[in-house]
C-alpha cells in the first residue's frame, strides 16, 4: 500500500508545489511587513497566509476526489486495477495519503505561524507589542480569536476526522456512480447528488449525538463516532469496488 | 491454467459476452479473433478483473482471478492508460514497483529495440509509439500468461516485425500467450490455437495444425467462413 500511496502523492505533487509557492509569496510579504514595520504589508501577508492555510487544505481534499473520479472513469484506472493490489488497498492508499497530506499541511501552516510569530515578537519589540499589534489588526478586520492550545488541538482532530468522513463519503458516491453509470458523461453530476444525500443523512446521524459536560468530551465523542462511520463507509466502498466495479 | 467458465457480461441492453467457456493452456500461443464488438476486449478485461462479469468467471489455477492472479498475468490494453505526467522511465519504475516479475534491464533493451528513449513523455507519444511502449513494458515482465489486446494496432509494417519478435521471445513451455488482432494473416504464422468469437459467443476453437490437416484450411479461410458475407474485418 505504501507504493500506492507514493504514487497518490506524486499525482498531487504539482498542486502542492503551487500551494507552497503561493504561501512563500505571502510569507515574503509578511516578513517585509515585519522588518520594515509596515502594517499594511504585515496584514496582507498574514491574511494571505491564513487564506492559503484554509483554502489550501480544502483544495487538497477536493483534488483527491477529483483524481479518484478520474481514476475510475478513464483508462488511467488500469494503472491501479492491473496491479496486484485489492480495492481496499487502492482506496485506503487514497484516503490515508489525503489524511496525511491534510495533517502535514496543517502542521506546515502551524509551523509557519509559529515561526512568523517568533519573528514578529523579535523584530517588533517584544511579545506584548506584537500581540497588541495583532489585536489591533484583528479588531480592524473584525476577527476575535480566543482559543486554548488544548481546544485548538481537539478542534484540529475533529476537523481532520470530519474531513476524512467527508472524503470517504464522497468516495462512496463516486464509486456508486462509476459502478452504475460507468463512462456516462453525467456520472460526475450523479456522484455530486449522491454525496449531498449521504452527507445530509450522516449529518442528521451526528446531530443525534448528545452534548456532554465538557467541550473536550463532546468533541472526543464526535471524533470516535465519525471515525466509526468513516470505517464503515470505507468497507462498503471497498466491497463495491472489489465485487461490482468495472473500469 | 486460465479457465473461462460460462462467463456472461451485459452492458445495459447489450450482451457483450454470452456464456463463453474455454481454457488457456501453458506452452501455447492463442489468437483471439473476431470483428469489432464481438467481445474479445471484454473477455480479456474480465480475465484480469478490470471488468466484472454478470455470471460465470475466469479462474487462474482454479482460483477466481484477482489480486493474486495479476502477479502472473500480464495484460496489454489496446487503449493508452499511463498517467500523463509519466515518462517512459517512470512507466518502467511504476511496473518495477508493483510487479516482482518485471525486469528493468529487459525493459531498457526493449525500449531501445522499439526506438524509444526513457525521457519520452507519454502524453506526447504518437499512437504507434504508445503501442510500442505498452508492448515494451508488458513484455518486460516474466509473466505466466500474456494477454495482448490488438498489439499491432497503429504500428507500421517494419515495427510490426520487431513487436512480433519481442512477443515470440516470451513463448516458453510454462507460458501462454493470447493475442487478439484483426490481422489474421500476421498471426497465422505464429499461433497454435485460434479462438473465434462471434456476436458475443464462442464460435469455435481450432488447433491451427488440426485445422490445416483435418479441414485443409488456414486460419484466414476459417475466419472468412465464420464471419463471411462482409461481416468480418480485413484479414
Amino acid at each position: 500500500m505504501l507504493k500506492l500511496m507514493k504514487y497518490e502523492f506524486r499525482k498531487t505533487m504539482f498542486s502542492k508545489m503551487i500551494l507552497v509557492a503561493i504561501t512563500g509569496i505571502f510569507e515574503i510579504v509578511y516578513l517585509i511587513g515585519v522588518f520594515a514595520k509596515k502594517e499594511n504589508l504585515l496584514a496582507i501577508g498574514m491574511m494571505g497566509l491564513v487564506f492559503c492555510a484554509m483554502i489550501g487544505i480544502f483544495c487538497i481534499g477536493i483534488e483527491s476526489l477529483s483524481i479518484f473520479q478520474k481514476d475510475l472513469n478513464t483508462k488511467q484506472s488500469y494503472m491501479l486495477f492491473l496491479t496486484p493490489t485489492n480495492s481496499y488497498q487502492v482506496l485506503g492508499a487514497k484516503v490515508i495519503e489525503n489524511g496525511i497530506s491534510i495533517f502535514l499541511a496543517g502542521a506546515f501552516f502551524a509551523a509557519v505561524a509559529a515561526a512568523d510569530i517568533t519573528v514578529g515578537v523579535l523584530y517588533i519589540g517584544g511579545v506584548k507589542q506584537f500581540l497588541d499589534l495583532l489585536e489591533q489588526l484583528m479588531i480592524s478586520i473584525r476577527v476575535d480569536i480566543n482559543i486554548s492550545a488544548q481546544d485548538a488541538l481537539i478542534v484540529f482532530f475533529a476537523g481532520l476526522t470530519s474531513w476524512l468522513l467527508t472524503i470517504v463519503t464522497a468516495d462512496l458516491a463516486i464509486v456508486l456512480s462509476a459502478t452504475v453509470f460507468a463512462g456516462k458523461r453525467f456520472s460526475g453530476f450523479v456522484s455530486f447528488v449522491l454525496f449531498i444525500l449521504f452527507d445530509i443523512v450522516i449529518g442528521k446521524l451526528l446531530d443525534l449525538l448528545p452534548s456532554l459536560d465538557s467541550t473536550v468530551m463532546t468533541y472526543s465523542m464526535y471524533i470516535c463516532v465519525a471515525f466509526v462511520i468513516t470505517v464503515i463507509m470505507y468497507l462498503i466502498t471497498g466491497w463495491i469496488m472489489e465485487r461490482k466495479l468495472s473500469v | 491454467m486460465l479457465e473461462c467458465r460460462e462467463i456472461t457480461k451485459v452492458y445495459g441492453r447489450k450482451t457483450a459476452v454470452d456464456h463463453v467457456s474455454f481454457e488457456i493452456r501453458p506452452g501455447r500461443i492463442y489468437a483471439m479473433l473476431g470483428p469489432n464488438g464481438s467481445g474479445k476486449t471484454t473477455l480479456m478485461k474480465m480475465a484480469v478483473g478490470l471488468v466484472k462479469p454478470n455470471s460465470g468467471g475466469f479462474y487462474y489455477k482454479d482460483q477466481p482471478v484477482g489480486q493474486e492472479s495479476r502477479k502472473e498475468i500480464a495484460y496489454m490494453s489496446t487503449e493508452p492508460y499511463f498517467y500523463p505526467w509519466m515518462t517512459a522511465k517512470d512507466v518502467g519504475r511504476y511496473y518495477a514497483d508493483f510487479f516482482e516479475d518485471f525486469s528493468p534491464e529487459r525493459y531498457e533493451s526493449l525500449l531501445e529495440r522499439m526506438e524509444l528513449t526513457p525521457d519520452m513523455k507519454t502524453k506526447s507519444l504518437s499512437s504507434g509509439m504508445m503501442a510500442k511502449l505498452k508492448i515494451a513494458v508488458t513484455m518486460a515482465r516474466s509473466a505466466k500468461v500474456y494477454l495482448l489486446d490488438e498489439p499491432l494496432n497503429g504500428i507500421d509494417l517494419l515495427a510490426r516485425d520487431e513487436i512480433m519478435a519481442s512477443i515470440i521471445e516470451a513463448a516458453r513451455p510454462d507460458v501462454a500467450l493470447v493475442i487478439s488482432s484483426h490481422l489474421v494473416d500476421e498471426l497465422e504464422r505464429m499461433v497454435d490455437t485460434a479462438i473465434f468469437i462471434k456476436n458475443s459467443h464462442l464460435a469455435a476453437v481450432w488447433d491451427v495444425e488440426s485445422l490445416r490437416v483435418q479441414e485443409g484450411k488456414s486460419v484466414a479461410d476459417k475466419y472468412r467462413e465464420i464471419y463471411g458475407h462482409g461481416e468480418g474485418q480485413s484479414c
